[in-house]
C-alpha cells in the first residue's frame, strides 16, 4: 500500500544485486546494476549477452475491428499498412505535432496489437478512441517483459525455444514457448545490438528468467542493470523521455517541447499516409518549412579534452556511466543548443553525446564546443557532430 | 463540380437565416431538414383535430436587422400581454408592460420597489442592447488577434460599455456573473418581483436562481423575448420560417425536407460534401451547420477526423435539456388570464424546483410559465432533466403531465376539469423528434464558460471548426442560444468573409 | 513627535494588518497597529481552549503565504516553521479510502486502484492545473486597474495587464477564462469518473463560499490548491509550528522588530476625518491618534460602513459595499482528544492522521450539504476537513493526547431562527456524528471541544457576516471588483484611508498579499 511496486523478477534481481542501488522507473523499482561496477554488465550487452528487467514500460493491449485504425490515427506512421507480426518503432504527438512519447507497436493479429510506452497512456488511448469500435486495456502489472541483448542473444533463445529464431527479422516477433510458458519474443531491443524483448505472463515470470539464465550460462548471460544499458542506448543513439526530450504534456513552455523531427525520427511520419493523424497539419507545417532544431550526436575530440585536463595537470576524466545532465553546446562563443545526456563509450573508446542543435548547426561534421568541467572550471572542449547510432554491429540486422 | 457553393444541415430559424444571407449574396444553397417540416424550434404543429400550437417557444423574434437585411415579410407580433405571475397564497403579481401600469400593481407588494421599476427597467434595456452588439460582434481568438480586422470590432464593443460609464459598465459586467438571486436583491425588496424576474432568468437553462451566472441569461432572455412577457406571434411562431423558407427560394436557394444528413465527409481535416441516410453523396466546397455543435462535430464529422483535445472540448460541451412542454387542449373552460402566466411564487421555489434536476429528477413543485391560445393552453415545464436518475421516459411523461396539470390547478383552480388532451414533449423528444442533443433548446447551457468567446468551444467562436469548409451556424455558438437568428447571420457573414 | 502622532495607524492585528505594518515599518515609517483584542492574529490564532490543548482556532493550514513576504520580513528568524501536511485521505461509505500522498508514484497507484482512467487523469489534471495557477499567479500579485478610469496609472496597469495576457498562449487565456467561470463539478466532471476523487477535489473549491460545487465559479478556487507548487522551494502548504497562530507570532515579532508598536485591546471607534481626508482614529476608550494614513484590515463592512461616516463616501461606494456579500458558510469544531480516533478504512495510527481526512465521499454529497445551506439550515452531512496538528506539531497536545481540528462546511451565518446555544450544541452533534461513522471510537477519545459557527467567528475574530474570507470569492467580487468597482487598487474614497485585508484584491487565505499591496500603494502615495 505504502511501497513502490516490485517486478515479477524481483525475488531473483533483488538477490543479484550487489549494491542494491534501486531506481524507479513508472511506479516500480528495478537494480541501477547488479555489479559494483558497470563494465560487466555493459560487456555482457556488446560482447555476450546481458538480461535485463523492463517490465516497468507501460504495456496495452489494443482489439477490435477498429484497433488499427485507432494507432493509425493515434501516430504519424502508416500502421495499415502494417503486417501481423510486425513491430513498429514510433513516437506520438499531440495535435500542435509535439512529442507526447515514444514506444512499439507490435501487430499481434490482424484486429489485435500491443502498444509499449513510458509513460501512462490509457488516456491519450482512450482520448482517440472516441467513436471506434475498439478495446483498450492496460496489461503492464500482467505482462512481465525482459530484455535479452547482446551478440549472443539468439544463440541462448535457440536453447531454450522449441523452434530457432533464426528466421525472425528485425522488428519482427513471433510467439514461442520458453520453459513451457508462452511468451512473445519481439526483436528489439534499447541497445542497438543484436537483442530480444520477451513477453510473458507475470506469474510464470520466474521460470521464463531461471530457463534463460541456465541456458545462457555458457554463452555468458549477465543480469544487467538499467544503467548499463542507459550508456548503450546512447552509443545506439536513442534516446530517453524527459531526458532527452520533455513530454509536451510535461513542459511547463513552449520552448520544452520537441516534435519527432527534431527527434530525428522524420523516417517514422508518414505525411502522406491516408486519413487524418494527430498532428498531421504541423508536422505537414514543418517539414515544409523545416526545424529548427535537431537531436543529434557530438563526438568530443580527445586531443582537444587532453588539453583542457593537461592544463591544469589532470589526464582526462571521464564518468564511467551515462550522465543525464544538460551541457551547453557552443559555436564560436555562442550557445547553439546543449547536450541532454553524455557517456563514455567503452566500445568505441569516445567520449560521446545526445545533443540538441539550432539550425544549421546539426550538419554532420559541424565543428562545436561541449563544456566539460575541468576542476571546477567550466570549459569547452571541442566536438564534432556525427550521425547516429554512434555504434551499429553489422549483426544487429542481420 | 460541385452544384452547390454550400450545404447547409438543418432548417432551423439559424440554418435558414445564414443561408438566406448565403443566397442574398449569390451563393448558390442547399438545405437538408431531417423532419418533414422546417422550421427546427420555430414551429407550430398541430396534434390532432383544433389542437395545434406553437410546440417549443410561445414567441419569437429575430432580430430586426436580420428582418430588414432579409427582406422578410413577417406578421406584427402582437401587443405585449401581461406578465402575471401566480403566487402560493392565491394572489397575483401583474406586471404590465405599461411601466405605469407595472409600477401600480407592484405598489401592493413594496412602494421601494415600485419606485425603482423603471429604472430597474431601463438598465435591463441598456443591458440588452450591450449584448445585442456583442452578439454582433464576431468575438476574437484570444490573444493573437490581428488588430484591425477581428482588433477593431471588440475595440467598437469595448468603447460602447465604457460609453455607458463607470457606473453601468461594471453593473453589467458584474451582474452577469451574479445570480439572478443576487442581481433582483441589489434592486428590489419583494421576494415575489424578485421571484418574477428571477423566473426568465432561468427559463430554458438548468441553472436556478442562486446559480451564478443567472444575471447573464437574464439578460440574454430579457433581449430575445424584448421584456418578461411574450409577445406571441400571429397564426403561430411557424409564420417565420415559412416566410424564411419563402425568401430563400425566392433567392433561388433549395430546402429539401424528411433528408437526413448522415455524415459530413472529410477528407484529411477538409470538408468536401454530405453524405445523406440514403448513401447518396453530395459535394459542396462549403458546409453549414445548424444542428448543435456536438452532433455535428461527434456524430456528423466524426470523432476520428478531429484532434483528440479537441474532440475532448466536444464531448465536455454541456448539453443540459430540462424543458418539458405540456400543451393542453381544453373545453375553453380553462379560466385562466391572458398574458404571460408563470409559477415562480418565490426565489427559494424556483431553486427548490432546479435541485432536483441537479439530481437527475423531475421537479416536485415545478417552475411552469403558461401561454393561452384560445382553448389551447401551452406550459412550458422546468425542470425535467434529460439526464434522469431513472430513465423511465413513459412514466417521466405521466408524472410532467400530472405535475403540470395539478401545479396549475392548484393556482387556477377549475383548469384541471376543462382538459380535454394533452400533448407532452420531453427532452427525450427534443432529441429524438427536434434532433438537440440531450434536449438542450440552447445547443449548449447558457453558462458562463460558455458563452461569448467561449462558445462553442474556446477558441472557436467564430464558426469555423478543424475541418476546413466546415462551419457552425447553430444556437450553440456565439450570438446563440434562444430564437434570434444572430448566429445564423453571424456565421453567413463569417463565411461571406472568407 | 508627540506620543500619539504616527505615520500611519493599521486597524486589526491580523496577519494582514501585521503584514502591511511590517512593510510600512521598514519604509522607515513610525506606525502602530490597533487590535481589538488581548491577542495578535485576528482569523491565524492559536489559543490554548483547555489547559495543555492548543486549537488553531479558526485557519489551521498555511497555504499561500507569499514567498516574499516570507523573505522581506525574515520570518524563518522570527520563528515561522511551516511542517509538511503530506497527504489527503478520503475515508468511503463502503469502508475503503481514497488517499493521496506526497509521492506521486505512491498517489498513482492509489487512484488507479480506483480507476485506472483517473489515475492517469490526475497526472495530467496537476499538470494542468499547476501551470494554469503559474499563468494566473502575476494576475493575482497585481494591483487590480480600473478598466473604466482615464487615469495613466489605471491605464497603464490595464496596459500591463494586456501585455501580459498577451504573453501568455492561448491555450492558457482559455483555460484560465473557463477556470474562472466554470462549476467545480463541471470541470472534475470533464475529468474524472471516480465519485470521491471528485468530491474530494470539489471540496477545494467551495471552501469558504456559500456556493455549491455545482455553481459557476467554484472551479477558480481550485487552482489555489496549485499555487503553491510554483513556489519552488518556498512552497508553504502545511502546518505552521503553534498553529497559525505560529504564523502571526512570526510576523509580529518580525514587526515588532522592525519598530511597529502593537496595542492590544485597543478597539477603534471611528476614522477621524478632518477636511475630507483621514487623520487618525478615535479609540472606544476616547483615546485619539493621529497619522496622515490609515489602513484598515478589518473586513469591508467594518471599514466602510462602521469605521467612517458614510457621509464622508459617496453613496454608490457605500451602496457597494452594503451589497457585497459576506454570508459566513463554514464553522469549525476543534476537539482535544486522549487518544487517536481510529478510523475503520485504515485501522490503527498511520500515515491518515499526519494528513488531512476529508469527508467528502461524492459531489452530489457536497451538494447536498449546500442545498440545506441554502434554505438556511446547517448541513445534516457536512463536508468536514479534518486534521490532527499534535500528529504533525507534538506541541500541540500533551504527551499521548491530541487536537483535532474540523473544518465544517456548511453552517450558514443566516440560519434560519437565528443562531443559538442549542443550534449550536446541535451542529455539534452532527459534525461528531458523521465523524463517528468513519472513526466509530471518536466520541470516547473526546476530552474537550469548543464548536464555532459563523456568528462566533463574527463575534470572536470580528469579522462581520464571519466569512473567513471578509466576504464571498464570487467572480463580481474578484479582482477589480474586490471590495468595490473602481476601488480595488487599496484606495478608498477618502483620502488617507486604505484597505488592506481579505476582502481586498487578491482575497483570502493566510496569504498575506493584501496586506502587502496595500503598504505599497501607501508607500508610494506618501513618497
Amino acid at each position: 500500500m505504502f511501497e513502490l511496486k516490485r517486478t515479477p523478477f524481483h525475488e531473483r534481481t533483488s538477490k543479484l544485486s550487489l549494491p542494491q542501488n534501486w531506481r524507479r522507473w513508472a511506479g516500480y523499482i528495478v537494480a541501477g546494476s547488479y555489479d559494483l561496477v558497470l563494465d560487466r554488465e555493459y560487456w555482457a550487452i556488446r560482447d555476450a549477452a546481458a538480461l535485463i528487467d523492463i517490465t516497468p514500460l507501460m504495456k496495452y493491449i489494443i482489439e477490435g475491428p477498429d484497433a488499427a485504425k485507432l494507432l493509425h490515427r493515434m501516430t504519424p506512421r502508416d500502421v495499415l499498412k502494417m503486417a501481423v507480426g510486425q513491430v513498429f518503432y514510433t513516437g506520438w504527438c499531440d495535435d500542435d505535432g509535439k512529442m507526447l512519447d515514444d514506444g512499439t507497436i507490435s501487430r499481434l493479429s490482424d484486429t489485435k496489437f500491443r502498444l509499449t510506452s513510458a509513460e501512462p497512456s490509457l488516456r491519450w488511448l482512450a482520448m482517440n478512441a472516441v467513436g471506434m469500435d475498439v478495446t483498450i486495456s492496460e496489461v503492464t502489472d500482467q505482462v512481465a517483459a525482459l530484455s535479452l541483448q547482446g551478440p549472443k542473444s539468439r544463440m541462448i533463445l535457440n536453447q531454450v525455444c522449441a523452434k530457432p529464431l533464426d528466421k525472425l527479422k528485425f522488428f519482427r516477433m513471433t510467439e514461442a514457448k520458453i520453459a513451457g510458458v508462452s511468451v512473445t519474443i519481439s526483436r528489439t531491443g534499447y541497445t542497438g545490438d543484436l537483442g530480444y524483448e520477451i513477453w510473458m505472463p507475470a506469474d510464470k515470470a520466474l521460470t521464463v528468467w531461471d530457463a534463460l539464465f541456465e541456458a545462457g550460462r555458457d554463452y555468458g548471460i549477465v543480469p544487467c542493470g538499467i544503467l548499463a544499458m542507459d550508456m548503450a542506448r546512447v552509443e545506439a543513439g536513442l534516446f530517453m523521455i524527459d531526458v532527452d526530450y520533455t513530454a509536451t504534456n510535461h513542459a511547463w513552455i513552449a520552448g520544452q517541447k520537441s516534435t519527432p523531427f527534431e527527434m530525428g525520427l522524420g523516417w517514422t511520419v508518414a505525411l502522406d499516409k491516408p486519413g487524418y493523424f494527430v498532428g498531421r497539419r504541423a508536422l505537414e507545417r514543418e517539414h515544409k518549412e523545416g526545424s529548427a532544431w535537431r537531436l543529434v550526436g557530438l563526438e568530443v575530440e580527445w586531443e582537444g579534452l587532453e588539453k583542457l585536463y593537461a592544463s591544469v595537470g589532470l589526464p582526462p576524466q571521464i564518468p564511467g556511466m551515462a550522465i543525464r545532465a544538460s551541457l551547453p553546446v557552443m559555436h564560436n562563443g555562442k550557445q547553439i543548443g546543449y547536450a541532454s545526456t553524455s557517456t563514455w563509450s567503452p566500445v568505441l573508446k569516445k567520449y560521446i553525446a545526445l545533443a540538441h542543435l539550432q539550425r544549421p548547426h546539426h550538419e554532420p561534421g559541424t565543428r562545436v564546443a561541449m563544456e566539460v568541467t575541468v576542476e571546477h572550471h567550466r570549459l569547452h572542449a571541442p566536438a564534432t557532430v556525427v550521425k547516429t547510432p554512434f555504434y551499429e554491429p553489422e549483426w544487429k540486422r542481420k | 463540380m460541385a452544384a452547390y457553393d454550400a450545404i447547409i444541415i438543418g432548417a432551423g430559424h439559424n440554418g435558414l437565416v445564414a443561408a438566406n444571407y448565403l443566397a442574398k449574396a449569390g451563393r448558390k444553397v442547399l438545405v437538408f431538414e431531417r423532419r418533414g417540416i422546417a422550421g427546427g424550434q420555430l414551429v407550430t404543429e398541430s396534434f390532432g383535430d383544433g389542437f395545434s400550437a406553437d410546440s417549443l417557444h410561445a414567441s419569437a423574434h429575430l432580430r430586426p436587422d436580420i428582418v430588414r437585411d432579409l427582406g422578410l415579410n413577417l406578421p406584427a407580433a402582437s401587443a405585449r400581454s401581461p406578465y402575471v405571475c401566480l403566487l402560493s397564497d392565491g394572489k397575483r403579481l401583474t406586471i404590465d408592460a405599461d411601466l405605469a401600469r407595472a409600477r401600480a400593481t407592484i405598489r401592493e407588494f413594496s412602494a421601494h420597489d415600485a419606485e425603482r421599476w423603471p429604472e430597474f427597467v431601463a438598465f435591463m434595456e441598456r443591458a440588452a442592447a450591450f449584448l445585442d452588439a456583442a452578439y454582433r460582434t464576431p468575438m476574437p481568438r484570444l490573444p493573437h488577434f490581428a488588430p484591425v480586422r477581428e482588433g477593431l470590432p471588440l475595440a467598437g464593443l469595448l468603447w460602447k460599455l465604457r460609453r455607458l460609464g463607470g457606473r453601468d459598465m461594471f453593473r453589467i459586467v458584474r451582474a452577469m456573473s451574479m445570480s439572478a438571486e443576487e442581481f433582483t436583491d441589489n434592486w428590489f425588496e419583494s421576494d415575489a418581483l424578485r421571484a418574477a424576474i428571477s423566473a426568465l432568468a432561468i427559463h430554458g437553462v438548468t441553472l436556478g436562481p442562486m446559480s451564478a451566472g443567472t444575471g447573464f441569461t437574464l439578460m440574454h432572455n430579457w433581449l430575445n423575448r424584448g421584456g418578461l412577457a411574450h409577445r406571441p406571434v400571429a397564426n403561430g411562431v411557424g409564420t417565420i420560417a415559412v416566410a424564411l423558407v419563402d425568401a430563400l427560394k425566392a433567392r433561388g436557394g433549395d430546402v429539401r425536407t424528411s433528408v437526413e444528413v448522415q455524415s459530413i465527409i472529410v477528407d484529411r481535416e477538409r470538408a468536401t460534401g454530405v453524405r445523406l441516410a440514403s448513401g447518396e453523396e453530395i459535394p459542396a466546397p462549403l458546409i453549414l451547420s445548424a444542428a448543435d455543435p456536438r452532433h455535428t462535430l461527434l456524430k456528423l464529422v466524426g470523432a476520428a477526423e478531429l484532434p483528440p483535445e479537441f474532440v475532448w472540448q466536444a464531448q465536455s460541451i454541456k448539453l443540459r435539456g430540462c424543458v418539458a412542454k405540456v400543451h393542453v387542449q381544453t373545453n375553453g373552460q380553462h379560466g385562466l388570464p391572458e398574458g404571460t402566466l408563470a409559477v415562480a411564487p418565490s426565489i427559494r421555489y424556483l431553486e427548490r424546483a432546479y435541485d432536483a434536476a441537479k439530481y437527475g429528477e423531475i421537479s416536485k413543485e415545478p417552475y411552469l410559465e403558461v401561454t393561452t391560445n384560445g382553448n389551447v393552453v401551452s406550459i412550458h415545464f422546468q425542470f425535467a432533466p434529460h439526464a434522469l436518475r431513472n430513465p423511465d421516459w413513459n412514466a417521466a411523461n405521466g408524472i410532467v403531465e400530472q405535475r403540470a396539470v395539478d401545479t396549475l390547478d392548484a393556482h387556477c383552480p377549475g383548469f384541471k376539469a376543462s382538459v380535454k388532451r394533452m400533448q407532452v414533449i420531453t427532452p427525450r423528444d427534443l432529441e429524438s423528434t427536434y434532433g438537440l442533443s440531450e434536449g438542450d433548446l440552447n445547443h449548449g447551457q447558457l453558462i458562463l464558460d460558455q458563452i461569448f468567446f467561449m462558445r462553442p468551444l474556446p477558441g472557436w467562436s467564430k464558426h469555423a471548426t478543424p475541418v476546413d469548409g466546415l462551419f457552425l451556424c447553430g444556437s450553440g455558438v456565439h450570438g446563440g442560444g434562444g430564437i434570434s437568428g444572430a448566429s445564423g447571420r453571424n456565421a453567413a457573414k463569417a463565411v461571406l468573409k472568407l | 513627535m508627540a506620543a500619539n502622532q504616527y505615520d500611519a495607524i493599521v486597524i486589526g492585528a491580523g496577519h494582514n494588518g501585521l503584514v502591511a505594518a511590517s512593510y510600512l515599518a521598514r519604509a522607515g515609517k513610525k506606525v502602530v497597529i490597533l487590535e481589538r483584542r488581548e491577542v495578535v492574529g485576528g482569523a491565524a490564532m492559536t489559543e490554548e481552549i483547555f489547559p495543555g490543548y492548543r486549537f488553531t482556532e479558526f485557519s489551521y493550514v498555511v497555504s499561500l503565504l507569499r514567498p516574499e513576504i516570507i523573505r522581506d520580513l525574515e520570518l524563518p528568524k522570527h520563528g515561522l516553521k511551516i511542517l509538511p501536511l503530506p497527504s489527503t485521505v478520503t475515508p468511503l461509505d463502503n469502508g475503503d479510502y481514497l488517499g493521496s500522498w506526497d509521492d506521486h508514484d505512491l498517489t498513482r497507484q492509489e487512484v488507479y486502484r480506483h480507476s485506472p482512467k483517473d489515475a492517469e487523469a490526475y497526472d495530467e489534471y496537476s499538470r494542468v492545473m499547476a501551470r494554469a495557477a503559474k499563468a494566473i499567479k502575476p494576475i493575482i500579485g497585481m494591483v487590480p486597474p480600473d478598466p473604466s478610469s482615464l487615469s495613466p496609472r489605471d491605464l497603464l496597469g490595464l496596459l500591463k495587464l494586456g501585455q501580459y495576457a498577451r504573453s501568455l498562449s492561448e491555450k492558457e487565456l482559455y483555460r484560465i477564462a473557463k477556470l474562472v467561470t466554470q462549476s467545480s463539478a463541471d470541470l472534475l466532471d470533464e475529468w474524472f469518473e471516480f465519485d470521491a476523487l471528485k468530491g474530494t477535489k470539489s471540496a477545494s473549491g467551495i471552501i469558504g463560499t456559500f456556493l455549491g460545487p455545482r455553481s459557476p465559479g467554484t472551479a477558480y478556487v481550485l487552482l489555489h490548491h496549485y499555487m503553491g507548487e510554483i513556489d519552488g522551494a518556498f512552497r508553504a502548504w502545511g502546518f505552521a509550528k503553534n498553529g497559525t497562530g505560529g504564523v502571526s507570532a512570526a510576523i509580529a515579532n518580525s514587526a515588532r522588530a522592525l519598530g511597529v508598536e502593537i496595542r492590544t485591546n485597543a478597539p477603534v471607534d471611528k476614522v477621524i476625518v478632518k477636511g475630507g481626508v483621514a487623520a487618525g482614529v478615535a479609540l472606544q476608550n476616547g483615546d485619539e491618534l493621529r497619522a496622515k494614513v490609515v489602513l484598515s484590515a478589518a473586513d469591508p463592512k467594518r471599514t466602510f460602513l462602521q469605521f467612517v461616516d458614510s457621509k464622508h463616501l459617496p453613496d454608490d461606494f457605500v451602496q457597494s459595499i452594503k451589497s457585497f456579500r459576506v454570508r459566513g458558510s463554514s464553522g469549525k469544531l476543534n476537539i482535544a482528544l486522549n487518544a487517536l480516533p481510529d478510523f475503520t478504512c485504515l485501522p490503527g495510527e498511520g500515515p491518515l492522521h499526519r494528513g488531512a481526512i476529508s469527508i467528502s465521499p461524492s459531489v452530489d454529497y457536497i451538494e447536498r450539504a449546500y442545498d440545506e445551506a441554502k434554505y438556511g439550515q446547517f448541513s445534516k452531512n457536512p463536508y468536514i476537513d479534518m486534521i490532527i496538528p499534535s500528529m504533525i506539531d507534538r506541541d500541540m497536545a500533551p504527551p499521548g493526547h491530541h487536537v483535532m481540528s474540523c473544518f465544517v462546511q456548511y453552517a450558514p451565518y443566516d440560519i434560519e431562527g437565528g443562531w443559538d446555544d442549542a443550534k449550536r450544541d446541535a451542529f455539534g452533534e452532527t459534525v461528531i456524528s458523521t465523524i463517528e461513522k468513519y472513526a466509530p471510537n471518536i466520541r470516547q477519545c473526546i476530552v474537550g471541544k469548543q464548536v464555532i459557527t459563523p456568528k462566533d467567528i463574527e463575534r470572536i475574530a470580528g469579522i462581520t457576516g464571519g466569512n473567513i474570507f471578509h466576504g464571498e470569492l464570487l467572480l463580481h467580487q474578484l479582482f477589480f471588483f474586490r471590495p468595490a468597482p473602481q476601488w480595488a487598487d487599496f484606495r478608498t474614497p477618502l483620502p488617507g484611508y486604505y484597505f488592506g485585508a481579505a476582502g481586498a484584491h487578491p482575497g483570502g487565505g493566510v496569504m498575506g498579499a493584501p496586506g502587502k499591496l496595500a503598504a505599497d500603494a501607501i508607500l508610494k502615495d506618501v513618497d
